[in-house]
This record gives C-alpha cells, structure tokens and sequence, in this order.
C-alpha cells in the first residue's frame, strides 16, 4: 500500500488542508516541512483517525477534541470533520504469462460531527466509506475496515504511523521489561501473521474435538463412550483454563507495570530528599535570611547616618572652617582667649605647691604672697566679657571639628566601609533567599508526594502482581496435567475405536486434524524462529549502518539482536549485554528504533508506508544523515515530518531522495516567528509549496537570534 | 555633655521656602518614610544642615529668604542634642564674615546659615535625583565627588 493524498476538513488545526505524498519509487520521500505546532503530529493522528477511526486517537479518543479551538459558531455549532486518504494497492497475480502486478486506487473517506456547546463538544459515532478509483469515477465498496486491516493491520499502526518520541517505548527502560516484550511480541506476531496460524490452530482443535464427540456417539454407553466423553470435558476445561491463564498473564503485566511505576515515583520522591531535614533547613535559611536582613538594615542605618554625623559637615566644610579656625587662633595668640590656666591655677592652690616648685601655703609668707598672686591672675580671667566667654567656648569645644592635616576625607572613608558592608551583605542575603526559594520548591514538591502511600499502594500491586503469578503457575499446572491425561485418555480412545467397525474413519479424520495441527505448529514455530531471526538480523544491520559513523557509540556497541523472547537486546565489548536507556546516546537509542520499525516492515514484505513525525530529534551531523540514508533506502514510502532544525545538514539527501516537499505554516507565529503578517485570523495550518531549501512571504521565518531580540517591533 | 554646651539657637525658627518643602517630606524620615534608601535623611534637620554645608562648599551665593514665602520646618532646639553643629553654624558665620564678633548674634549667625541653606537645599535635591540609583545612593556619589574636587573658595 502506498499512501496517494490526504486531505482534512475542520481536523483541529488542520481546518483545510490537501497533502499529496511522493509515490515515485524512485524518489520514495515526501517531507513536511513544519516548525513546532504547525501541523505535524496533527497530520499523524488524522491520517490513522482516517484509516483506523476514534481508537487511533490519543486516549482512544475520549475526551479528544477534534474540531479547531477556535471555532466560533460563526459556521454552525455542528462542525463537520472529514478525513479523507487516496492510497494505492498493489497486487499479484500469477498469470499465463509470468507474475502479474495489478495497482488499484482507493479513496477512503471518514467523517464525524462534533456538536460544539460552549466550552463542551459531543461527537457523532464517525461514518467511513470506501471507493474503488477507475478512470471512469468510484465504486464503493463494501466493508472498508477488512481491506484497511489486509494492508495496514490495526496491530502495527505503531510501525506505520511513529511518532520519534513514541517509537522509543520498544527499548525505553521506565517501562516494565514484559511490556516492552509484549510490544515487540505484538508488533513481529502482526507483522509475520503468526496471529492467522495461531487462529488456524484453534480451528482445527476444535475440529479434533467435533471428530471425538462422533466417537462418543458410536459407543453409546460403552467405555469409549466414557473416554470420549472426559476428553470432551478435557476440552472444554482446556480451553476455560487457557483463557484464564491468558487473562491472568495479562494481569501480571498490567502489575507488574504498575510497580514499576510506583517504583519510579517513589524514587523520585525520594531524591527530592527528606522531609523534615527539608523543613528544618528552611528554618535555618529563614533565620539566615533575617539575620541578614537586620544586618543589612543596621547597614542602611549607618549609610543614613553618614549624614547626621560631623564628618560630612566637617569635610564639605573645610575651607569655611580653616578661616574661622585662622580668626579664633589670633585671639589666641593675642591672648585675647585665655587659655586653661584657670583651672591649673586653681589645681595648684589646692595642692599649695606652685607650677616652679614653690610653696603655695598660705601660713607661710612666700606661699601667702604667691598665692595672692595666683588668686589674682584667676580673677582677672575671669573678668571676660561675654564674648570672650562664647569664643572661649568656641576655641575650645569646637577642638573635634578641626581639620586633621595629614589625613584624608574622613566622610570618604567611612563611606567606602559602608558601600563594602552593603554590597557584601547583599551578596549574602541575595544567595540566601535563592537557597530558600530553592528548598521551598522542594518542599512543595515532597508536600505532594505521599511516599507512605505510594509504598502501600506498591505493596498492593506486588501482591496482586504475585497472586497473578501464583494462578498462571496453578493454572500451568492445571493445563499440564489435563494435556498428560488428554494424552492417556486419546491413546485409549484411539484403541478402542479401532475395535469399532465405524471407528476407522474417525480414526483417519482424528489423525488428519493430527498432522495438520503438527504442520501449523511447525510453521508457527518456524516463522517464530526464522522470520524472527530475519527481523533481527536486518535490523541489526541496519542499526549497525546508522550509528557505524558514531566514534563514540560505535566503540562500545557491537550488535543488537530481537532474543527468542522478543526483547531488543545491543551487546558490548566481550557480548556484555548494553542498556539501551542507560549507555545508548539519544541518536543511537533513535536509530535503534527507526531501525527496528524498518525491518520489520521490510522483512514481512508488506508493502506499506512509514510515516514518522520528527525522526531526526535529538541526532545530530553524521548519525542524522545516516540515518535519514538508511531509512530511505530501507523504506516502500518514508514520509517525514521534519522541523527546519533536522532538515538542516540533510538538505542534499532530501534533494536526492524526496519527490514531494511541501511546508507548512501555523500564521499564529507571527510576529515572533515569522517575518511576514500572513493576514489570517483564524488558527489553522496553511501550506506552501516551498521545498527544504526556500521560503515564500508565507513561510519566511525570523533566525532565533531575530525572534529574541523580538525584531519585529 | 551637652549640658556644658549653650545654645544660642534655641528661640530660632528655622524657615524654608514653601516650594523646598517638599524635599523634605519626601527624603526625610521623620516625613513618614521609613524606606532608609528612598529618604538617606533621620531627621529633616540633617538636610537643612547638609544644605549648608554643600553651599558653603560649592560657594554658592546665599539666598535671601525674605524674598520667598517660607514655613518653619524645625525649631533651634534642635540643636541642644547637637553642640557640635552649633559650633560649626558659629565657625561658619565668622568664615564668611571674617567677623569674630558675630558669635553674640545668633538671629544673624542663623540668617547666614538659612541663606546658604536655600541656596544649597536645590543642589542636594539634584544630588538625590540625578544618578541611576536610590536617592541615598545618588547623594553619596555627588558628595564623594564633591569631596574629591577642590572646594570653591571665594
């Protein structure tokens, strides 16, 4: 099958939009170029809504909207939603004259209502119809979904339609390792029809069982009667106990998954870190904070003071006050301001012992003398005016506010002290709140996380978990145990039957149903192991093929293979088994996956299409060339939906491989992303016909560099 | 100590013109702002004092105050918990008079002091405004410079 044109009406952003993909086998690559929210996964939904319905849907479609967001009503609240697929099939015939290929058209068309009440939508049950294309119109055909499952079966739509990030869940490690299993099981059985033998199988088992029920009725009342009969009650306890163990299989995966999950939350929560040390060291970054705060506001109160004290008047004032120093130094030379002698003088009278060392006194003439003299002096100090008085004061108080000579700017030097302090304490109490802020945050996040809870409910799916382990064991062994008496009871049936004249024949049809259950199971096996193989090897190849140019994962990865079992296994130096979440870069862990997809396709030789949304992320020079390379040349159809960023180094491949090229625009983008006004109100997606190398007024984008410094204003 | 000091401002009104008011309710903290960055003044006296002193520095030309409708913003008593500003109001009406004799008229030395007051309130109003940061931040700068220039001596 290959994909012809798509087109879509009212799906979400596609509003009306036409895709015609490259059916050339020659140039086999169509991609879409589209930026983020432009389209792309948009246009991966609508094509398997097309094909498969509301259950391609993410969530199988409940709760999914379908129609554009910003539907007004302007239309109708009934919005209409078709999806409509050209595809082409092509098939063979063995004819007279050598193997014949036949290409037929078919036109697929689905539609939906979606009755839009508000901010609520209800959708119609979706209608779809199926048209044979002819030069001369449509036929239609009657149930569409068997030729959709002949050519896209419902089982693989996760190989036919990849979305890059999704395509991981084969080898991503945050899942269990029996539903990775069951992925690739599920994928290989699809692909290489295992489903059809096992199908076959039950058939003729319950052929077996019709043919025994015949020779229950030959031997009415007889033994074999007896034998026929319990092997018919073997039958059906057979078939009730491998239902239930089918169902009790998938209950321990479903389980199992389930601890796997709650295993990762907890871990989670529990690297976030521990509660209470938590608590107590936001405590303490509080305490910090606002110990830094008071010292911060200390150290504002001494900037502020800075202009109260006397150093700012003193400095500022410098000139004014040497003047007024210079006049009060005169008075002072002239004696005009007495100096402090009053209180020596009187110091000296007190002690009665003059300043030369003579005697003050007062019984004793000399000391009478002197003391009479000193007393003098101190009264004629005494007698200053009032003016003399204040100066006096002045020359003396205002000692603090002379100008010291030799030092410099004292206001300065304080000043440089209090920047130094400020500055350093707002370093401190700026680191302070970043780590309280930060403690905070995780704190906020432990408050959700109840890992009590999470642990019992881990405790409940390991039990459930094991009871369903427990009953797969039971009823393994129930199944043992009735397949050997199943075996003892057929080898009695079968002698006795051939004492019977009529037992011949049910003799042959029971050996019939023998061998051809022996063939399918061979087959079944066969393809398991051959066909498995294949897949593996190829993909091995091929993954091999994508990374061969990756020094760095190329030294420590050897080969991957799909085991028996189905898991992906990539193997190391010395076949140390690699894994693939932990030792495998992102690009190889992609090429991994694309290279499994391919080759399962490949090896089932359907012929069907790839189409991958963003296959490129996270590679990188050689490797994304390689890869983009390989997928081409391994792929029937390859379409790609592509950002401008993986088109970029792979622009000559794409010029060689792809046969369509389109882009497409989301106007919304103007004006941060888009240099042009695309003048359309509405959101919706529109296309252009530019190719990988060039842009139109439409689809001309800003470089990042414009779109920051927001260029268009 | 204070006690040991006489203040000869103590009856003096100390007078603005009503147009500089604003200044000081707007940088002083005793105008109701408690934000030490956006008012660097604790009380609206250490403006009216620094106001002084940046005229005096600058040598601007004192102000006659008696040409503009002004309003008492603070009351010489101010100075009782200060003695060393009444010593500098003294030392600066003999710098600019050259008159030692001046010491025994407070209402002049303080006439001196207002004049130099508005002439310099409009220099550290632009001191607070101009520059990038907080006010406190504005006026430490244009002070720093101002004392790291040679002062203007008439």
């Amino acid at each position: 099958m290959k994909l012809l044109r798509a087109s879509f009406e009212n799906f979400r952003l596609l509003r009306d939009l036409e895709l015609k993909f490259s059916s050339d086998p020659e140039r086999k690559l169509t991609v879409v170029r589209a930026a983020n929210e432009s389209g792309k996964t948009t246009i991966l939904n609508g094509l398997q809504w097309a094909l498969y319905g509301d259950a391609a849907l993410p969530g199988k479609g409940e709760d999914f909207r379908l129609h554009p967001i910003d539907w007004d009503g302007s239309g109708g609240h009934r919005v209409p939603i078709v999806a409509t697929v050209e595809f082409e099939v092509t098939t063979y015939r063995r004819g007279p004259s050598g193997l014949r290929e036949t290409r037929r058209k078919f036109r697929l068309v689905r539609s939906a209502f979606e009755e839009v009440n508000g901010k609520t939508s209800r959708r119609s049950p979706s209608t779809v119809r199926l048209f044979a294309l002819n030069d001369t119109g449509a036929s239609p055909i009657d149930a569409p979904e068997a030729l959709i499952n002949d050519e896209l079966p419902p089982e693989l739509r996760d190989i036919f339609f990849t979305d890059g990030d999704r395509a991981l869940s084969f080898i991503e490690a945050d899942v269990a390792v029996s539903t990775k299993r069951e992925r690739v099981q599920r994928a290989i059985r699809a692909l290489l029809g295992l489903g059809v033998i096992e199908e076959a199988i039950r058939h003729v088992r319950k052929a077996s069982s019709d043919v025994n029920k015949q020779a229950k009725q030959i031997g009415a009342g007889s033994e074999l009667n007896k034998i026929a009969s319990r092997l018919e009650a073997i039958d059906e306890d057979g078939l009730k106990l491998e239902g239930e163990l089918d169902d009790a299989e998938q209950q321990f995966v479903a389980f199992d998954e389930k601890v796997e999950e709650t295993d990762r939350k907890i871990a989670t929560a529990l690297q976030k870190g521990d509660k209470e040390k938590l608590q107590k060291d936001l405590e303490l970054a509080l305490r910090k904070i606002k110990h830094l705060d008071d010292q911060l506001t200390a150290a504002n109160k001494e900037h502020s003071a800075l202009f109260r004290g006397q150093y700012v008047a003193t400095d500022l004032l410098s000139p004014v006050l040497d003047r007024a120093f210079g006049k009060l130094e005169e008075l002072h030379d002239q004696g005009k301001i007495p100096n402090t002698t009053i209180p020596v003088l009187e110091d000296r009278l007190s002690a009665e012992l003059c300043i030369c060392g003579e005697t003050l006194k007062p019984g004793e003439p000399d000391g009478q003398r002197r003391r009479e003299h000193v007393q003098r002096l101190i009264d004629d100090s005494k007698r200053v005016d009032e003016i003399q008085e204040i100066i006096t004061d002045l020359y003396y108080g205002a000692k603090s506010l002379r100008p010291v000579s030799d030092a410099g700017s004292r206001w300065r030097e304080e000043y440089g002290k209090i920047v130094k302090s400020r500055d350093g304490l707002q370093v401190l109490s700026d680191e302070a709140g970043r780590e309280f802020r930060a403690l905070e945050l995780q704190l906020d996040a432990l408050r959700d996380t109840d890992i009590q809870g999470l642990r019992e409910a881990r405790r409940q799916y390991k039990d459930q978990r094991d009871r369903s382990l427990s009953k797969q064991s039971s009823l393994g062994t129930q199944l043992a145990g009735l397949r050997r008496e199943q075996e003892v009871l057929k080898h009695e049936r079968d002698r006795l039957l051939r004492e019977q004249e009529k037992g011949a024949r049910i003799i042959a049809e029971l050996e019939v149903t023998q061998d051809v259950t022996r063939v399918l199971q061979s087959a079944y096996e066969r393809i398991t192991h051959d066909e498995l193989k294949k897949v593996s090897d190829l993909m091995n190849s091929i993954f091999l093929e994508m990374i061969g140019a990756d020094p760095e994962q190329g030294a420590i990865i050897r080969r991957a293979e799909i085991s028996p079992d189905f898991d992906i296994i990539v193997y190391g130096p010395n076949d140390r088994t690699l894994n693939p979440d932990r030792d495998l870069n992102g690009a190889s862990r992609r090429a991994l996956t694309l290279a499994f997809i391919l080759a399962l396709t490949k090896v089932s030789e359907v012929e069907a299409p790839n189409v991958i949304d963003t296959p490129l992320g996270m590679t990188s020079g050689y490797v994304k060339r390689s890869i983009l390379r390989t997928a081409v040349r391994e792929s029937a159809q390859l379409v790609l939906l592509l950002t401008h960023d993986e088109i970029a180094g792979c622009e000559d491949i794409i010029g060689e491989a792809a046969g369509v090229v389109l882009t497409l625009t989301n106007p919304a983008h103007y004006p941060k992303m888009l240099v042009n006004d695309p003048h359309v109100a509405e959101r919706k997606v529109l296309r252009c016909e530019c190719d990988h190398r060039h842009a139109c007024r439409l689809c001309q984008r800003r470089t990042d560099a414009e779109a920051a410094l927001g260029v268009a204003t | 100590m204070a006690d040991r000091y006489f203040n000869p401002f103590q009856a003096i009104d100390i007078n603005v013109p009503v147009d500089l008011h604003e200044a000081f309710t707007r940088y002083c903290q005793t105008g109701g702002n408690a934000v030490i960055d956006q008012s660097p003044f604790p009380r609206m006296v250490d403006l009216w004092f620094l106001a002084v002193c940046v005229a005096a520095r600058l040598n601007l030309e004192p102000v006659d105050t008696a040409q503009y409708e002004t309003r008492k913003i603070i009351d010489g008593s101010i100075f009782g918990s200060d003695p060393w500003r009444v010593h500098t109001l003294m030392l600066i009406a003999i710098g600019k008079t050259g008159d030692v004799q001046i010491v025994s008229e407070p209402r002049k030395m303080m006439s001196i002091a207002s004049a130099l007051a508005v002439a310099g309130l409009p220099k550290v109003n632009e001191m607070l405004k101009n520059g990038n940061a907080e006010p406190i931040w504005n006026l430490s700068d244009a002070i720093d410079t101002a004392l790291r220039s040679p002062a203007r001596i008439a």
